[in-house]
């Protein structure tokens, strides 16, 4: 049976890989779609054009929990890619799952990097026990997303068509009731349906309150869960006076606000080229902007997260020899290329990179650029980050209390039951 | 067996006939009719969509083609890797249903035409297996399968699915019905058990082989729980594993994702078509209401 | 001495023909099943061994509110399919039997052509019909519930959608099952109720029905024991939410043992599982076979 595999193997890959023997094929595996995918393959191909020896191939699964559920089998069996991206929020529960492979001063000398050529929030979080287990990429965080024409006679835009005068709870919520009334659909759209969308705004409410998530081994403690309660209970409220839109799936939510259903948008900084595009093509039909989400409740706080490059463990064995020097070649290349992932709306994790004339000129990248100050990082838990029990909570505890099954104290106590015991 | 649709009773073609019989014969054909077309305009309207451009997809709801365009189409096989998952779902359809046949139809002979110790335990075992969930051996099945290194393999694909108790017991009742005679004269020709199956049984009657092939054929080309599990490689992947991953791919473009769907379900769609009456039988005669 | 020489010869040849069965049966079947109940005493991860912890597994199966969920999902999903199902196809099939010639073939191909499309082709299809913003099926759903319903993302509408689809998908075997059934109802007791001047509806609860009997009750056992076992439809459309609302069990035994990493809690769940369709499977067997009987 072995040998139907190779013949299988040897006729349809051999067939492709004839005329470069020596070519180095390396398994990528993402989870990059919308405007992010179209930047990611772009950034491969022309990494592809440039180097005959080494070549890509992509491959893009859905992201969240399929994808880490795939890695993670995958690379138990030894199936896994040569390289993959890897949110740094999810860092830890990733080393627990023995997913992640180290990634050696070697490795990175292999790559022409240095630790130092880092911010230092990215590195901290991949690092642990003083190892290195992924390279950072970018920082991306939720940002407010505003439609200038919908706001047009509120007092909340300025002369110059900017977003102004919305400080508080008290001025947001004032000027999405204004929109209602004047029959906007659905003043604010945030991805209401879905793990990554309702944790990303929950987050963000909660640690403008500053509120922690995890604090010495407890979930929500001490006046934490009031501060939890009191954010779910926001969100419920928006969606009962019917601000927000009922159990939205990502694309639907960025659809309202693309389609001018919705006049605010909370939001990664990700979609950012997906509104440029439209509006270079003539299809937005609105003027829109881009800010740092303003401190509602009082401290300034964003929710971010990391996207990082990461090589796994193989079974027993990990990627050595040529091919890891290859692969670090390749993530290499794509953090001194990072210029193009900017104008994916991140902000590169390498500095070089942000230092540059051309970073510094891009729009809205520039009005947002403070926001690194408030960024605020998951905790490193092995029940935090991107498809962890934390995230399953958001989308089965938290999204229900939403949709008004059960307040925000009695969603709070479920979590924390829910959760701690995963803690240990 | 030509007929197995046609019922017997003759009650249409019978001259006295009432006005209101007639009358309830002709409403109840219409609601049958429009039923039928109902049910089918799921895969009309992919068709529909499918060759329409991406831009004019979204809220047209207009019933009729309004173009004809096959850019989708274009765009499905050359950006996505469909002729592969072809060669993966043809190849390991086409090696499972010929060993599955093989294995059964042996198994089922020994069982129908020989007496040998344990052959009433051997088939209790083949009932009880036709009765318990194989789904729930999912995970150490999946273990199994690393420990013997076939993970993202044709043979992974393969091996598990090559247990089909519902072929034995339909071979088994079929030689159980061929008269004595006919295996006396081989024995006395000197002929063995081999000679006596492949000479004589299964000429017999094609018609079984036949049925049972196309039976297994459908199965496991649209198997999807097992290979979805045992394959993580985009090159390895079955044709209703590797659709889902084109939707990730594409994000929400209909037009291209309804002609993936299309172009996916047009060879066993076809192939319906052809061997329309020796499906019908196939599935009659597997589920024991036909023998 | 020549008898038992050629017995034993008969007995090495049926060797030889039952050993492919044998040997795949045992190596993919029963080595699986004897190991899923080891490893459900175990606290194993999918792959790597584990601790004995005898039966922890299964008094935390008790506890775990998600297994009591997908438990009253797999039922109320076989409600929603079952019963259903069969009317629908005994419907089509009386149905069918009216026509003839081409026209019948044609109006059984169409009921039937879903049944041989791959399920992810079947899912995609619905999931386009039933888009929230764009699916041709969405004013429809505006007629009963006054607006557009994002279905899988509902609660309430999640298992009643799944529902109909599957059995879109899978009807066509039934309506064939229950043709040739009605076509081994003997003409002559039609006519013999025709000569009594018996209706339509009489005919059909006197002569058709119970002569249908036995196969309505393969139709309800192959169903039943199908539609407990539903996992596809449910991890493709909508993934076992909203709020774990289409949570079923075969998603229990994936998401434990591939996204939680849980072989031998993962393994407890599957040998419950499996227990629990053999059983029933075996019990609805049985309490048909009487009821034909008697």
């Amino acid at each position: 049976m072995r040998l139907i595999k190779s013949l299988f193997l040897s006729t349809v890959l051999g067939l492709a890989a004839l005329p470069a023997a020596a070519q180095q094929d390396i398994v990528w595996w993402d989870f990059l779609s919308g405007g992010d995918g179209v930047r990611m393959k772009a950034l491969i191909e022309a990494f592809n054009k440039e180097h005959p020896d080494i070549r890509i191939r992509g491959t893009t699964l859905e992201w969240g929990v399929p994808f880490y559920t795939k890695v993670r089998t995958a690379s138990a069996v030894g199936e896994g890619p040569d390289v993959m991206t890897y949110h740094l929020s999810r860092a830890t529960l990733g080393i627990e799952e023995k997913v992640l492979s180290p990634i050696t001063d070697e490795d990175l000398a292999n790559a022409g990097l240095k630790k130092d050529d880092f911010f230092e929030a990215p590195i901290k979080a991949a690092t642990h026990d003083g190892k290195l287990y992924a390279v950072p990429f970018d920082i991306h965080a939720l940002i407010l997303y505003y439609n200038a024409d919908l706001l047009k006679g509120s007092p909340y835009i300025d002369a110059n068509g900017k977003l102004a005068g919305i400080k508080t709870l008290e001025d947001f919520n004032k000027a999405l009731d204004w929109l209602k009334q004047k029959g906007v659909p659905t003043p604010l759209t945030y991805q209401s349906g879905g793990d990554g969308g309702v944790w990303r705004v929950f987050y963000t409410l909660l640690t403008q309150q500053g509120g922690e998530f995890v604090t010495n081994g407890k979930v929500l403690d001490g006046d934490n869960a009031a501060k939890a309660a009191k954010a779910i209970d926001i969100m419920s409220a928006w969606r009962e006076k019917g601000l927000t839109p009922e159990q939205a799936e990502y694309e639907a939510s960025v659809a309202l606000f693309s389609a001018g259903k919705s006049a605010f948008q909370l939001n990664g900084v990700w979609e950012v080229p997906t509104f440029k595009d439209l509006e270079k093509n003539g299809k937005l039909g609105f003027k829109w902007g881009a800010v740092e989400v303003p401190p509602f409740m009082g401290k300034r706080s964003t929710w971010a997260d990391s996207h990082a490059f990461a090589i796994p463990n193989e079974g027993d064995k990990t990627v050595s020899g040529e091919k890891r020097a290859a692969v670090m070649k390749v993530i290499g290349w794509m953090e001194k290329h990072a210029i193009s992932w900017a104008d994916a709306g991140h902000i590169p994790a390498y500095k070089a990179v942000t230092e540059g004339a051309d970073y510094k000129a891009m729009e809205p990248n520039a009005t947002y650029a403070t926001l690194a100050e408030a960024a605020a990082f998951d905790p490193q838990t092995r029940i935090t980050g991107v498809a962890s029990p934390a995230y399953d909570a958001a989308l089965n505890v938290i999204a229900p209390a939403i949709q008004g099954y059960m307040n925000g104290t009695d969603a709070v106590a479920q979590i924390k039951l829910e959760l701690q015991d995963k803690l240990k | 067996m030509s007929d197995v649709l046609t019922a017997p009773r003759s009650q249409t073609r019978r001259p006295a006939k009432s006005l209101a019989r007639r009358i309830e014969n002709i409403v109840l054909s219409t609601i049958t009719l429009v039923a039928a077309l109902v049910w089918i305009f799921p895969l009309y309207w992919t068709l529909i969509t499918s060759i329409r451009s991406d831009e004019n997809v979204a809220g047209n709801a207009s019933l009729l083609p309004d173009e004809f365009r096959l850019n989708a189409y274009v765009n499905a096989i050359f950006n996505t890797r469909l002729m592969t998952w072809y060669l993966n779902s043809v190849g390991t359809a086409v090696i499972v249903t010929v060993l599955v046949l093989f294995i059964s139809m042996l198994c089922a002979y020994a069982l129908s035409q020989i007496r040998f110790p344990g052959r009433g335990l051997l088939y209790g075992v083949v009932l009880a297996s036709f009765m318990v969930p194989a789904q729930t051996l999912v995970v150490t099945q999946f273990i199994l399968m690393k420990d013997l290194n076939l993970i993202n393999t044709w043979a992974g694909i393969i091996l598990p699915q090559l247990i089909a108790p519902v072929v034995i017991i339909v071979y088994k009742q079929f030689f159980d019905s061929v008269p004595k005679e006919m295996r006396e004269a081989v024995v006395l020709d000197g002929g063995g058990e081999y000679t006596i199956l492949f000479k004589v049984f299964l000429p017999l009657n094609w018609g079984i082989t036949t049925a049972m092939a196309i039976v297994t054929f459908i199965g496991v080309w649209n198997a999807f729980f097992w290979p979805f599990l045992v394959v993580t490689s985009e090159n390895m992947m079955t044709i209703p594993v590797g659709i889902t991953q084109v939707k990730d791919a594409f994000g929400v473009a209909y037009a291209r994702l309804m002609a993936v769907a299309m172009l996916a379900a047009l060879p066993v769609i076809i192939a319906y078509i052809i061997f329309q009456r020796r499906v019908t039988e196939a599935i009659m005669i597997s589920s024991g209401v036909k023998g | 001495m020549a008898m038992i020489e050629n017995r034993r010869k008969k007995s090495l040849v049926a060797l030889t023909m039952v050993t492919p069965f044998l040997v795949t049966f045992t190596i993919f079947f029963l080595y699986p099943m004897l190991k899923m109940i080891e490893l459900s005493f175990t606290d194993a991860p999918l792959i790597g061994a584990g601790q004995w912890i005898g039966f922890d597994n299964y008094a935390k199966l008790l506890s775990d509110r998600l297994f009591t969920i997908s438990l009253k999902n797999n039922a109320y999903f076989v409600a929603l399919t079952v019963v259903p199902t069969t009317a629908i196809a005994l419907l089509i099939a009386l149905g069918i039997s009216r026509l003839s010639g081409v026209r019948q073939t044609l109006v059984m191909a169409l009921f039937f052509m879903p049944y041989v499309l791959p399920v992810s082709v079947v899912t995609e299809i619905w999931a386009w019909m039933l888009d929230l913003q764009f699916g041709i099926l969405q004013p429809l759903i505006a007629l009963i519930s006054g607006k557009p319903v994002a279905v899988f993302k509902n609660p309430y509408w999640v298992m009643p959608t799944v529902a109909v689809v599957t059995i879109w998908w899978t009807n066509g075997f039934n309506v064939l099952l229950f043709l040739a059934g009605l076509r081994n109802v003997p003409a002559e007791l039609y006519e013999a109720a025709a000569l009594d001047g018996a209706t339509t509806w009489q005919k059909f609860s006197r002569v058709t029905w119970p002569l249908l009997w036995p196969v309505t009750a393969l139709v309800l056992t192959l169903q039943l024991i199908l539609q407990l076992k539903i996992f596809d439809q449910i991890y493709l459309l909508s993934g076992g939410g909203p709020f774990n609302s289409s949570y079923v069990l075969l998603l229990k035994v994936y998401r434990e043992a591939f996204q939680s990493n849980n072989g031998g809690y993962a393994s407890a769940v599957a040998t419950v599982v499996f227990l629990l369709i053999a059983v029933i499977s075996v019990l609805q067997f049985q309490l048909l076979r009487i009821r034909r009987n008697s």
